[in-house]
């Protein structure tokens, strides 16, 4: 049997593992550790196993450790640690409180108050789905209290919560730099726009809805007072400081991301203490919530990595990248064929999972069009972040269903959600069209 | 037992986390207040990181915290999706072996040689490799367990517990 066929068949036995519930990561370690066994085995033309036993124990044990034993990589637990923690001190309560008396007087200010919470919250998280949770249990109970149309209250937090992962830091920018091996640094400023502008588009989105059918949200409140505004903006300067020393920290040359995260959490973890809202238990809380959340997304990785190890074993990436190249198809082509299939399986996969399974064969090929990987990173992420709030598989809106309970069902959620898809499918044909709102940030910071 | 040695652990890797963010942080002060370093931060960072990973995946796997793809099972009768639970659990603790047994196979050499890291510090390379065979090794256990229960369950006729994906 040859190198590419045992590829072929172990990505459709991948996929039928999927379909039937086998968890990614176990699916992922299954399937590498039997291909490369294949591959060693068979490396001669005939089948010898008792060859193959050294060189795939060294393939399992090296890729799976060297990834969880890395100190760069601290930054995934630690970031997702910051947003557990800032939760817990009141932090993102905190900004949503602010966008909400700075927003009152518009007529759906809470509803887009609560896109800008999931901004800010964004940006001291890592991660979509913890952001779509955090939120939901926060706007979307507070908004079906004021009188707000059920779909219009849930779906724009489900829709907020995607931009966890644009919104720099991001759980899967230091998932995909490991993966093609870039600058997660340039990642997240890549992010920065492009979030800002995804952000905007859900706000025109909420403001078009109300103009269209005033009856989705309730009669605007009495503006509040100059005094009171500036006494919400400042309860928010905790989220501003942690982003500050994100940003400032890692693009000002001080510390790297993995250093920004760190001594975030250490800020954020003494504010809280400090403001009397955060306890010693609270904080353990938040870091063992984190510590389950960041097994999971591990052990995928995990599995990922020795999966791409075989996958390279087999021959196949270039193989594809020839046959692309032998069909002469157009960068434009291979741009959409790339954005169809990442649409597609974003409706049935989720986030990490998608991009594991696909970036060892689409690297290659976006790489030998010459395109820019930090670009093609933003958009990647941006196609995975559509396919958290597309039905019949939205993660977010499974999530926001799940916290908010009984009065956001599933397909109440995906009723509104459309037409913030509609914004996310033009913010996502903007990126695609004009790369500089992805690249503009890191050129000018460099 | 198997309950309590999973809270102990991940207690342990709570405490790992607090660690690493503790020294990555004194690091960066030392770094930049007095232009020195804490010893051997990267190693020890590594170390407990393999410590914050690892040791929590069984709690992670009795909370079905692992992402896995429902679409097609939820067309599926109850009875059929209850014995694909445990068909994931079989195939998880299949896929596990050969990891365990790398993993055991790597502690062995790494004690029989008494490898260190080359460093200030010289610190042993084993604990990291001990703390990832331990992990790895519970998880195992937590997954037979898991075979165990949930086929009585799906024999019996009841409802599997499933994740929240």
């Amino acid at each position: 049997m040859d190198p590419a066929t045992i590829g072929l068949v172990a990505f459709a036995l991948m996929l039928f593992l999927l379909a039937l519930r086998v968890p990614i990561a176990f699916a992922l370690i299954g399937v590498a550790t039997a291909a490369a066994f294949a591959i060693f085995a068979f490396r001669t033309g005939t089948f010898l196993p008792e060859r193959a036993f050294r060189a795939t124990s060294s393939l399992v044990f090296s890729n799976s450790f060297d990834l969880v034993h890395s100190f760069d990589l601290s930054m995934i637990p630690l970031f997702v640690a910051l947003g557990n923690i800032a939760y817990r001190a009141g932090i993102t309560t905190a900004v949503y409180n602010s966008a909400r008396v700075w927003l009152m007087q518009l007529r759906g200010g809470v509803a887009m108050a609560s896109v800008i919470g999931c901004g800010g919250f964004s940006a001291i998280t890592g991660s979509s789905i913890a952001c779509a949770s955090t939120m939901g249990k926060i706007c979307t109970p507070e908004m079906l209290r004021l009188g707000y149309d059920p779909r219009l209250a849930t779906s724009s937090v489900a829709a907020g919560g995607t931009l966890g992962s644009l919104i720099p830091p991001s759980v899967l920018f230091i998932i995909y730099a490991i993966f093609t091996e870039t600058s997660v640094n340039k990642l997240f400023l890549a992010g920065v726009l492009p979030g800002l502008l995804t952000l905007l588009g859900f706000i025109i989105v909420i403001w078009l809805w109300i103009l269209v059918n005033p009856k989705v949200a309730p009669e605007a409140a009495q503006p509040a007072s100059a005094s009171e505004k500036l006494r919400a903006a400042i309860e928010a300067w905790p989220a501003i400081l942690i982003f500050l020393i994100i940003v400032v920290g890692i693009y000002g040359g001080f510390f790297t991301a993995t250093a920004a995260a760190a001594v975030s959490v250490v800020i954020t973890t003494g504010i809280g203490f400090l403001q009397r809202r955060l306890s010693v238990l609270d904080m353990w809380y938040a870091i063992r919530d984190t510590c389950v959340q960041t097994t999971a997304i591990f052990i995928v990785a995990a599995g990922a990595k020795i999966f791409v190890a075989a996958i390279a074993l087999t021959g196949m990436a270039p193989a594809l990248v020839q046959a692309v190249t032998d069909a002469q198809f157009s960068p434009v082509m291979v741009l959409v064929c790339v954005c169809a299939v990442y649409l597609l399986l974003g409706m049935f996969l989720d986030p990490i999972g998608i991009m594991v399974l696909t970036l060892p064969l689409v690297i290659p090929l976006v790489e030998s069009y010459g395109m820019d990987l930090i670009w093609f990173g933003v958009v990647v992420v941006k196609l995975l972040e559509i396919g958290l709030i597309t039905p019949p598989v939205g993660l977010n809106v499974f999530v926001l269903s799940n916290v908010v309970g009984r009065a956001a069902p599933v397909g109440l959620v995906f009723a509104g959600i459309w037409r913030f898809l509609c914004a996310d499918v033009i913010v996502l044909a903007l990126i695609v069209s004009f790369p500089m709102i992805s690249l503009f940030l890191s050129q000018a910071v460099q | 037992m198997l309950d309590r040695l999973e809270k102990i652990f991940v207690d342990v890797a709570v405490l790992a986390i607090i660690l690493l963010a503790l020294l990555i942080f004194a690091d960066v002060v030392a770094l930049n207040a007095f232009q020195s370093s804490v010893p051997d931060t990267v190693i020890i960072v590594r170390e407990l990181m393999v410590v914050a990973i690892i040791m929590p995946l069984a709690a992670a796997t009795t909370r079905r915290a692992h992402i896995s793809v429902e679409f097609a099972s939820k067309f599926l009768p109850v009875r059929i999706v209850n014995w694909l639970i445990v068909f994931g659990s079989v195939f998880g603790a299949l896929a596990l072996m050969p990891l365990v047994w790398s993993a055991a196979r790597e502690l062995m050499h790494q004690i029989s040689t008494g490898s260190e890291f080359y460093g200030d510090l010289g610190l042993p390379q084993w604990p990291g490799r001990l703390a990832f065979l331990i992990g790895l090794g519970l998880c195992f256990v937590r997954l037979f367990v898991m075979i165990i229960v949930d086929s009585i369950v799906a024999y019996r006729g009841g409802k599997n517990l499933t994740g929240s994906h």
